[in-house]
C-alpha cells in the first residue's frame, strides 16, 4: 500500500543493526533503551507545553477571550515561561507530612503514565513495544496511577488533599471499567489486542465505521469515561477549586506540582491517542473501499500526521467537554457510571458480540 | 552476567527488599506502598518469563486492584500521625529465627529439588490460547473454575451487603 | 448436566432467592424464611434420588456414590440451620438481610459441594474459598454487636492466612510435579523432600479449616461471637465437608506417603481430643462450650481417617452424619433459649427441666448422643471410629480416646445435671417454641435415635464406600 512509504522500520531496523556491530550487546541495549527513554522524555515535554498552551486557546474560544497573547506571538512562550517559573519555585511540604510518601507519590503518577505512552503506535514501526496484549497493557499500567493520587492526598496530611484524593480514587476506579469495556467492544470486533494488529486492520475501514451503531456508542462511552478516568472537567471534583482548592495536590508546589499537571495533560494525550489508535484507525491514513483515487491521494499524507491530526482531534473533544459542562456532583458522577455506562456497555457489547457473529459489520 | 540475568536479579532484590521493608515498617500506608512494589516487580518477573496477559492481569488486579482497595481502607479509617505498635523485643526475636528457620528449611530444600523441566524456550503464551482454554471445558481447560469464580464474587458482593446495610431505625 | 445436579439445584435456589429479594414488596419480606426452607427441602428430597455418576470439565469435576451422600448430608445439616436460624431472623434487627443470609450461606455451601467433588486442587481451592468467605459475612451478621463483628474479621483473617499456607503448599506440589488434577498428582507424589514439606503446609493449612490444636485458636471466639446458627454452620456443615475433603485427599493423593501422614495425623488427633476437652470443662458459655466440644470431636474423626481403609472412611462419614445431628439438636436448644431469653450461659440453664421439660429432653438427648452414651446414634459412630483405628493397630491411641470420651462425658453430664438437678430461684420461664424450632429439633432428634438403631445406614455407606481407595 502507498502508506508503508514511510514505514519507520527500515529506519529503526538500520540503527539497531549499527549499534549493535559497533559494541557490545550488553551495551547496545543499554544505549537503546537510554535513546528510547530520551526520545519520549523530550516528546513528553514538548507535548506537556503545547497542550497546556492549546487548554488555554481552546478556553479562552469558547469562552470569548483572547488566551495567552504577551509572550511570544500569540503567546506561544507563555506555557514556557511557566513552566521556568515552576521550576524556580521553592518546595513547600506540609508538618508532619509522611515524606517518603509524599515525594514518590508525583514519581508514580508519572511513571503511570510514562508506562503507558510506549505501547502507543504513532506510525508504521514507530512504537517501543508491540504486545499481543497491547490494550490490556495499557488499560493495567494505567489503573496504577490511581495509587500515586491517593497516596499524593493521605501524605500530605491535610484535608482537602484527603478528601480529593478520595472522590478522584472513587472516580478513578469507577470509570476505569467503562474504558475498559468500552475498549473491549472494538476488541471483540478487532479479534486482537495488539497495537499494530488492531491498525493494520483498519485499512479498508476505521472501526468506527465498520462497526457502525455499536461502535458509535463505544465511542462515545469511551470518550466520556476515559474525561473521567483522567480527571477532567466536568469530571474534576478531585480538584473542585471552589470545594478544595486543588484536591489531591494541593500542598504541592515548584517541580512536585508540575509533575502532576504534567500527568494529568499526558493521561489526556494518552487516552486520546488510544481513542484515536482503536477507534479512528490510528496513523492509518482514511481509505474508503473502492475509492481508488481517493485512497492514494490519502496515502501521501504521512502516518504521523494522521495520528497526530486524529489525536488531536479527540483531544479538543475533551477540551471542548470541560469548558461546556458544568462540574457534577460526586452522588451524580458514580450514579452515571453504575447505573448508566456500566449497563448500557455490557449490552452494547453483547450487541457488538451479536453483529460480529452475524457478519453485519463491514 | 547478561543482561537477562542482570534484570532477573535485579526484579528480585526489588522483591526481596521491598517485600522485608513490607512487614517491618510501622506505618500502614507505607508497607501498602512497598507492597505495591513487590508486586510490580513480580509482574516485570513475568513479562521476563515472556507470560504478558499474566503480567498484564498482575498489574490490573494485584497492583491496581488490590493494592488501591487496601490503599482505600487505609484512607477511611487511620490518620496519618498513627504507628502500629512495637512489639517486645523477645516476641521479634522470636518471630524472626521462626521467619529464618522457614525460609532456610524452605530454601535448602527447593534448592536440593530437581524440578521437572519444560522445553527450555516455551513460545510465548499468545491470548487466544488463554482465552480459549478459559472457556474449555477438556482437560486443562478451565470454564469450570471461571464460573465458580463469579458465584464466589456474587457471594461476596452480598457479604459485603451484609456488611454494610445500614440498620433502619 | 446431571451429575451435577446437586450444585446447580442450589445455584437454581440461590438465583430464585436473588429474584424474589428484588421483586418482593417490604412488608412481605418475611415470607422468605418458609419459601427458602422450602425450596432447601425439596432439594434435600431431590439430592437422595439416583442419578448418574462421573467426572466433568476433564476430571476437574467428579463425583461418586460417596460423595453424593456427603452432599445429601451437608443438604439436610443445612436444611436443618435454616429452619432453626427461622426464629431468629423474625427479630426486627435481622429482617431486612433475611435473603442475604440465605443467599451466603447457599453459597457458601454450593463451594462446600464444589470442594468435595474436586478433581484438581484449583477447584479444591476454589471451592474452599467460596465455603469461607462468605461465612465470614454471615459471622458478621449481627455486626452492631461488637462480638460478631470481631468473630467476622477473625474468621476472616484467620481464613485468609490458611489460605494462604494451603496455597504455599499446593504451589510447591505444582511445582515438583507439573500438574494439578489429582489423577496425575497420586502417582508422582512420592514424597521426596520438597513435597513432605508441601504436604505439611497443606495439612496446616486444612488443620486451620478444621481447628484441630495446634490451629484452633481462632475458633472459640469466632463461635461464640457469631449469631448462634451461624456458629453451628460452622462447627457441623463447614467442618464436616472439610474433613471429608481432607480424608478423600488423603487417601488418593497423598497415599505414597500415607506412613508419614499418618504419624501426623496420630499425633494430631491426641492433641486434638485432649486439648478440646480440657478447655470444653473451663467453658461456661453454652456456644464456647460447644466450640470447644465440637474441636475435640474433631479429633476423634481423625481416629477414622487414621484406619485408612474401607471401613476408615465409612466410619467417618457415618460418624459426621451422627455428629451433625447431635450437635444441631444442642445448638436448636440453645438457640430456642437464647432467642427467647438472650441467656447463653450455662448457669443460666440451672433448673430448666422444671419449666421447660421436653427442650431439656431434646438437649439431653444431643448431648447424650455427643457424649456417645448408647443405644444413641453417637455411641454407634465413636465404637466404629474405634473399630477402624484398632484394626490398624493402634491400640494407645484408642485408650487415650477412651480416656477422652470419658472426660467429655463429665463434662457434657455437667450440663444435663445443670438442667436436671441444679435448683434456681430464677429458672428460665416457660416459653412455648415456635412451629419451626420444634420441626428442627424433631429432625435431630429422630437423627439420633433412629440411626442409632438403624444398621441399614451404615452397611448402605460401608457398601458405597467401595472402590473409591485407588
Amino acid at each position: 500500500m502507498g502508506y508503508s512509504r514511510y514505514d519507520f522500520t527500515p529506519l529503526l531496523h538500520s540503527i539497531d543493526q549499527w549499534l549493535y556491530s559497533v559494541m557490545s550487546p550488553a551495551w547496545a541495549l543499554i544505549v537503546e533503551l537510554t535513546l528510547i527513554g530520551l526520545a519520549f522524555l523530550i516528546f513528553y515535554a514538548l507535548v506537556g507545553l503545547f497542550l497546556v498552551y492549546a487548554e488555554r486557546k481552546v478556553c479562552g474560544f469558547i469562552q470569548n477571550r483572547v488566551g495567552p497573547n504577551r509572550v511570544g506571538k500569540y503567546g506561544i512562550f507563555q506555557t514556557i515561561a511557566d513552566f521556568i517559573k515552576l521550576l524556580m519555585k521553592e518546595l513547600i511540604g506540609t508538618k508532619d507530612a509522611d515524606k517518603l510518601l509524599y515525594n514518590i507519590a508525583p514519581y508514580i503518577v508519572i511513571i503511570c503514565s510514562f508506562m503507558a505512552i510506549g505501547a502507543i503506535p504513532f506510525a508504521q514501526g514507530l512504537l517501543a513495544i508491540d504486545f499481543d496484549i497491547g490494550i490490556l497493557y495499557i488499560i493495567s499500567v494505567s489503573s496504577l496511577s490511581v495509587i500515586g493520587v491517593l497516596l499524593a492526598g493521605w501524605s500530605s496530611n491535610s484535608k482537602y488533599p484527603l478528601i480529593g484524593a478520595m472522590r478522584s480514587g472513587a472516580q478513578i476506579i469507577s470509570y476505569e471499567l467503562s474504558v475498559g469495556l468500552s475498549l473491549l467492544t472494538i476488541i471483540v470486533l478487532a479479534g486482537t489486542m495488539q497495537f499494530s494488529k488492531i491498525v493494520m486492520a483498519q485499512e479498508n475501514g476505521w472501526f468506527i465505521f465498520k462497526g457502525h451503531i455499536p461502535a458509535i456508542i463505544a465511542f462515545i462511552l469511551y470518550v466520556i469515561a476515559s474525561t473521567a478516568e483522567t480527571n477532567r472537567g466536568p469530571f474534576d471534583l478531585a480538584e473542585a477549586e471552589s470545594e478544595l482548592t486543588a484536591g489531591y495536590h494541593t500542598e504541592y508546589s515548584g517541580i512536585k506540582f508540575a509533575f502532576f499537571y504534567l500527568a494529568e495533560y499526558m493521561n489526556m494525550f494518552i487516552v486520546a491517542s488510544i481513542a484515536a489508535t482503536v477507534f479512528l484507525g490510528g496513523w492509518m491514513p482514511l481509505h474508503i473501499p473502492a475509492w481508488n483515487g481517493f485512497n492514494v491521494v490519502m496515502d501521501y499524507i504521512p502516518p504521523v500526521i494522521w495520528y497526530f491530526m486524529k489525536t488531536a482531534f479527540v483531544i479538543y473533544i475533551i477540551m471542548l467537554f470541560k469548558w461546556t459542562f458544568p462540574r457534577l456532583r460526586i452522588d451524580h458522577l458514580l450514579t452515571l457510571e453504575w447505573k448508566y455506562l456500566l449497563p448500557i456497555n455490557l449490552v452494547n457489547i453483547l450487541f457488538m458480540a451479536l453483529i460480529v457473529l452475524l457478519g453485519w459489520h463491514f | 552476567m547478561t543482561n537477562y540475568q542482570f534484570m532477573f536479579f535485579l526484579l528480585s532484590a526489588i522483591i526481596i527488599i521491598f517485600s522485608i521493608l513490607t512487614v517491618t515498617t510501622r506505618r500502614i500506608l507505607r508497607a501498602a506502598t512497598f507492597l505495591l512494589f513487590v508486586l510490580v516487580a513480580t509482574a516485570g518477573l513475568y513479562f521476563m518469563l515472556r507470560f504478558n496477559f499474566l503480567a498484564a492481569i498482575q498489574l490490573t488486579l494485584y497492583a491496581g486492584g488490590i493494592v488501591v482497595l487496601i490503599i482505600f481502607s487505609v484512607l477511611l479509617t487511620s490518620h496519618i500521625s498513627q504507628k502500629l505498635e512495637k512489639a517486645s523485643i523477645s516476641k521479634r526475636i522470636l518471630a524472626a529465627i521462626a521467619a529464618i528457620a522457614g525460609a532456610v528449611l524452605c530454601i535448602i530444600t527447593i534448592l536440593a529439588t530437581e524440578f521437572p523441566t519444560v522445553t527450555p524456550n516455551p513460545p510465548e503464551t499468545d491470548i487466544h490460547t488463554i482465552g480459549q482454554a478459559l472457556l474449555s471445558t477438556d482437560k486443562f481447560g478451565y470454564s469450570l473454575p471461571f464460573e465458580v469464580i463469579s458465584i464466589l464474587l456474587l457471594a461476596a458482593m452480598i457479604g459485603s451487603i451484609i456488611i454494610a446495610k445500614k440498620r433502619k431505625d | 448436566m446431571l451429575i451435577m445436579r446437586h450444585e446447580l439445584l442450589l445455584v437454581a435456589i440461590l438465583v430464585i432467592l436473588l429474584l424474589v429479594e428484588i421483586f418482593l414488596p417490604e412488608k412481605h419480606k418475611h415470607r422468605i424464611i418458609p419459601l427458602a426452607i422450602i425450596l432447601m427441602g425439596v432439594v434435600t428430597a431431590l439430592g437422595f434420588i439416583p442419578g448418574p455418576t462421573g467426572s466433568l470439565f476433564g476430571g476437574m469435576y467428579s463425583t461418586s456414590n460417596l460423595v453424593l451422600i456427603m452432599k445429601n448430608i451437608l443438604n439436610i445439616g443445612t436444611l436443618v440451620i435454616f429452619i432453626q436460624s427461622a426464629e431468629w431472623l423474625k427479630k426486627d434487627e435481622n429482617r431486612e438481610k433475611i435473603s442475604e443470609y440465605f443467599i451466603v450461606l447457599l453459597s457458601s455451601l454450593i463451594g462446600m459441594f464444589y470442594m468435595i467433588s474436586s478433581g484438581d486442587f484449583l477447584m479444591f481451592y476454589l471451592g474452599l474459598e467460596l465455603a469461607t468467605i462468605p461465612v465470614a459475612a454471615a459471622a458478621a451478621f449481627e455486626r452492631f454487636k461488637e462480638k460478631s463483628a470481631e468473630a467476622g474479621v477473625k474468621l476472616i483473617f484467620m481464613s485468609a492466612l490458611s489460605s494462604g499456607i494451603l496455597l504455599y503448599g499446593i504451589s510447591m506440589i505444582y511445582g515438583t510435579i507439573g500438574t494439578m488434577y489429582f489423577q496425575d498428582v497420586a502417582p508422582k507424589f512420592t514424597g521426596s523432600s520438597l513435597q513432605v514439606i508441601a504436604f505439611i503446609f497443606f495439612f496446616a493449612g486444612m488443620a486451620f479449616k478444621i481447628s484441630l490444636v495446634p490451629f484452633h485458636l481462632w475458633a472459640a471466639d469466632v463461635y461464640e461471637g457469631a449469631p448462634i446458627n451461624v456458629t453451628s454452620y460452622l462447627s457441623v456443615v463447614s467442618k464436616g465437608a472439610a474433613v471429608f475433603i481432607l480424608m478423600i485427599l488423603l487417601y488418593t493423593v497423598f497415599t505414597k506417603i500415607a506412613l508419614m501422614w499418618r504419624d501426623v495425623v496420630y499425633i494430631i488427633a491426641i492433641l486434638t481430643m485432649t486439648v478440646g476437652n480440657l478447655f470444653a470443662m473451663r467453658q461456661r458459655n453454652i456456644k464456647r462450650f460447644l466450640a470447644f466440644s465440637s474441636i475435640s470431636q474433631a479429633g476423634f474423626i481423625l481416629l477414622g481417617i487414621i484406619g485408612q481403609s474401607q471401613l476408615g472412611m465409612t466410619t467417618v462419614i457415618y460418624f459426621v452424619l451422627i455428629y451433625l445431628f447431635s450437635n444441631l439438636g444442642a445448638f436448636g436448644v440453645a438457640t430456642a433459649i437464647s432467642n427467647k431469653t438472650g441467656k447463653e450461659t450455662i448457669d443460666d440453664y440451672d433448673g430448666f427441666y422444671r419449666t421447660n421439660p421436653l427442650l431439656s429432653l431434646a438437649m439431653m438427648l444431643s448431648l447424650f448422643s455427643l457424649a456417645g452414651i448408647p443405644p444413641l446414634a453417637g455411641f454407634f459412630g465413636k465404637f466404629f471410629l474405634f473399630t477402624a483405628a484398632a484394626k490398624q493397630g493402634l491400640f494407645i491411641l484408642i485408650v487415650i480416646a477412651v480416656l477422652n470420651t470419658i472426660i467429655s462425658l463429665y463434662y457434657y453430664l455437667l450440663v444435663i445435671k445443670a438442667m436436671f438437678l441444679n435448683k434456681s430461684d430464677q429458672p428460665i420461664a416457660y416459653f412455648k417454641s415456635d412451629f419451626y424450632t420444634r420441626l428442627g429439633l424433631l429432625i435431630c432428634s429422630a437423627g439420633i435415635i433412629i440411626i442409632g438403631f438403624a444398621s441399614p445406614i451404615y452397611e448402605w455407606i460401608l457398601q458405597l464406600s467401595h472402590g473409591l481407595i485407588y
